[in-house]
């Protein structure tokens, strides 16, 4: 018997564990496999193979029962999932439905999850800014949350390294605050977008800037992704769907089939992770305990490293759930701060309007992006009466439509040969920084567990008054902009929605010079049990303004090196 | 029901009048039929819908085959076929039960479902004529103006703005159903899966296309 738990327990050691597929899991695994480490890759959804499994990734908008609307009843059961922008008829299936993974909202958060190989890579808006150290020096600056262990030059080889691998269009813009990176060619802005950017210098000097936003989509070259099986975007704009050609960066269409084809990784979908193992008498973690989803049967496995991977407020319930006599408090909680200091993105306001000239104008094909405006408050030194600042999504688009007013014959013609131009539409949508606050926690429900019979995740996050000044100066701002570029029919809105719908959600595990203080350190492995790793979400101590999985995807890759490196001393 | 309808409409059928099945039945069975078809058509406004089997495919609505054909007659007045199929033909119809039966809220299914109802006597008050014996003239008119009714508190106002509703909505999915249809967008305009590059200064005098006679 002793020999046969030995054998056993032999077959399910790795030399590494990574916890979640998602982007930044699937970036660990892909790195270790390529340094020769023996990975097992853990996803608690089930498998989702590349294009085999996207079910209405061809499909004509008939094909849909109802053109893609969600049935109402789905709606009323699912109030949370219903709010998300994506979760629509064609990608139902990757989403998390509220009905199935309870949590507790202590103050309301729209938790947008996916549960699937690839979790949300294979979901997300595909926008890839760099940070800048006008970001990473953000909280030593103005004083809040701590000072990051890392600088931009810490990250900058791995920004590239990520980047090449993904495919990244964009255009080299020279701005300070976005750095410029290894870009594939960029999506053309349309006339008006490119007007905008116009005016605003005309208007602002060198302060406001206009771009088009870098995006993970092959674009213009794609012969190096060949060697992944993946082709150019073909514009469909079905992202969310899964990308047949693998146009895309998601963790389906690159990093697993990438590190799968090493031989050195092994997957296992519907592995439910109930705790990190920690063992005292070595003083380190040696493995992890899962739940399998279908049988809800326990099983161990373990590794020397293991890679937190599992989104970030996923990453949270689970050192929480990891306690022992050493860490009663959670995994490398000796603080007491594991779970605080959690923030996002203010996605609150909105400003519309339309534009009469370039009347003889509109534009034709697909574009997976669309116009970025990086952040310009505060950038330098302190300027408003609020910290930090806002980036900005901008597009600009014209329509063509019928008139619809009539009926019979008249109806059917014009239906057919729809040649009403109404004039461009410009829309905006902020993109605020908010500031990590120890008030903004998870926490694990005492008494509610789920189906697995795993705590209940506790979320308290809510606004603050930095945020509500923000969301005034950017209706005012983006106003102001507008009208000076000679915008009609200004509209904006403040949309109220509760925190989450951002899908930014970031920190808890934050990373730090100081064990007193911060969770990680400089190389996001847990201050008290060093050969755990978190690369997600959880480790963020500040949020800047940008879209943040790239900063995720590069964490991931540096740490894997830095890991890789620890275990050959 | 009485068994004298119901015998009609079996008879009434497509399969009865389809012309394949014609030789199976010597002449003068045909000829009755045929004078039996008539008579049945002339019964259904005597026949009493609340005792008419209610459509199971829409379990949220309380649809009889007849209102079914009703909200036919409607989404052929509104896309009516011509050299192209109309909406009728290729079961819009369907397409807006489902739409209303899954993705309306409950309030809206109730309002639609009423605005059907109350529809016929609408019809005949305002033309004093069935609504399938009007011209097509006169269906077009009585669509458009009733698009615009606007109702109140009143019974009658309510019942006004539940008929207008159900006519917007009708109007609404025909549209939808029809320019989303596997037929139009296979046989009569395209759908491109793959759209192609992005251009983003298009001259809109550049952009002629053959025009499509519905």
């Amino acid at each position: 018997m002793a020999n046969l738990n030995l054998k056993s327990k032999q077959e399910r050691t790795y030399q590494a564990i990574v916890v979640g597929s998602g982007i930044s899991g699937g970036w660990a695994a892909k790195e270790l496999c390529d340094l020769g480490v023996k990975t097992l890759m853990l996803e608690r959804g089930r498998n989702v193979e590349h294009v085999k499994d996207y079910p209405t990734t061809n499909m004509l908008p008939y094909e849909f029962p109802h053109r893609n609307q969600i049935p109402q009843d789905i709606q009323e059961a699912n109030p949370v999932i219903s709010r998300c922008y994506a979760f629509r008829e064609d990608a139902m299936h990757f989403f998390v439905k509220d009905t199935d993974h309870p949590y507790v909202q202590e103050k309301p958060f729209d938790w947008i999850r996916g549960y699937q190989v690839g979790g949300k890579s294979l979901l997300w808006a595909r926008q890839v800014q760099r940070w800048s150290d006008l970001d990473f020096e953000g909280p030593a600056r103005d004083g809040f949350a701590v000072d990051w262990p890392i600088r931009y030059k810490d990250l900058e080889k791995w920004y590239s390294h990520v980047e090449k691998f993904a495919g990244v269009s964009g255009n080299r813009d020279g701005l300070p605050q976005l750095p410029d990176g290894e870009f594939l060619p960029a999506y053309e802005l349309n006339v008006v977008e490119k007007y905008f950017a116009e005016q605003l210098k005309k208007h602002y000097g060198n302060d406001r800037h206009m771009i088009s936003s870098r995006c993970a989509h092959i674009h213009g070259n794609a012969d190096y992704y060949a060697q992944q099986g993946r082709a150019m975007c073909q514009n469909r704009n079905l992202c969310q769907r899964g990308c047949p050609f693998g146009g895309y960066f998601s963790s389906n269409s690159s990093t697993i089939p990438w590190a799968l084809k090493t031989g050195n990784l092994t997957l296992r979908p519907d592995a439910v992770v109930h705790s990190i193992i920690y063992d005292e008498e070595k003083g380190k973690a040696t493995g992890v305990r899962i739940i399998d989803r279908l049988t809800k049967e326990t099983e161990e496995f373990y590794a020397d490293v293991i890679f937190v991977n599992a989104a970030a407020l996923n990453t949270n319930a689970l050192l929480l759930n990891s306690t022992s006599n050493r860490f009663p408090n959670g995994l490398g909680n000796d603080n007491g701060l594991l779970g605080k200091y959690v923030a996002f993105h203010n996605y609150r306001a909105r400003v519309s309007a339309q534009y009469e000239g370039h009347a003889e104008f509109t534009t034709s094909g697909g574009r997976p992006t669309s116009g970025y405006f990086p952040r310009f408050r505060n950038v330098y030194k302190q300027e408003t009466d609020f910290l930090r600042g806002y980036a900005a999504g901008f597009s600009a688009s014209r329509g063509v439509g019928p008139d619809t007013s009539g009926i019979g014959m008249e109806l059917k013609n014009s239906l057919l040969n729809p040649d009403k131009y109404g004039p461009w539409r410009v829309g905006s949508h902020m993109m605020g920084e908010t500031i990590p606050k120890e008030s903004n926690y998870v926490t694990l429900d005492p008494n509610l567990k789920d189906e697995w019979g795993m705590p209940q995740l506790k979320i308290s996050v809510d606004y603050d008054d930095n945020d509500e000044k923000m969301v005034k100066d950017y209706i005012e701002q983006m106003t102001e902009m507008f009208t000076k570029a000679g915008f009609t029919n200004i509209q904006a809105s403040d949309s109220k929605q509760a925190p989450g719908l951002d899908i930014h959600e970031m920190g808890g595990v934050r990373m730090g010079k100081d064990p007193k203080t911060s969770l990680l350190n400089a190389n996001h492995q847990l201050h008290a049990v060093p050969n755990v790793y978190v690369t997600d979400g959880a480790s963020m101590t500040s949020t800047s303004t940008q879209n943040p999985s790239l900063t995720y995807m590069a964490f991931a890759a540096r740490a894997a090196h830095h890991a890789v490196a620890e275990s050959k001393k | 029901m009485d068994r004298v309808f119901l015998q009609n409409s079996l008879l009434s059928s497509p399969l009865a009048l389809n012309p394949i099945y014609q030789p199976i039945m010597n002449r003068r069975h045909a000829l009755r039929h045929i004078a039996l078809i008539s008579g049945g058509l002339a019964l259904i406004p005597s026949c009493d819908f609340s005792k008419e089997d209610i459509l199971a495919a829409y379990k949220n609505l309380k649809i009889t085959a007849s209102q079914k054909q009703l909200l036919g007659m409607v989404s052929d007045t509104i896309i009516p076929a011509g050299e192209i199929k109309g909406a009728l033909e290729i079961e819009v119809p369907d397409f807006i039960l489902v739409m209303v039966n899954d993705c309306f809220t409950k309030e809206n299914q109730d309002k639609f479902s009423a605005g059907l109802s109350a529809f016929p006597d609408y019809v005949k008050e305002t033309t004093g004529k069935k609504y399938e014996d009007l011209s097509t003239k006169e269906k077009e008119a009585l669509i458009l103006e009733t698009a615009k009714l606007e109702g109140d508190e009143s019974e009658e106002g309510q019942r006004k703005a539940a008929v207008a509703y159900f006519v917007n909505s009708t109007k609404r999915f025909t549209i939808q159903g029809y320019m989303a249809s596997e037929y139009i967008q296979t046989e009569i305009v395209p759908y491109s899966l793959i759209p192609g590059e992005y251009n983003g200064a298009v001259l809109i005098t550049d952009l002629q296309k053959p025009r499509i006679n519905g």
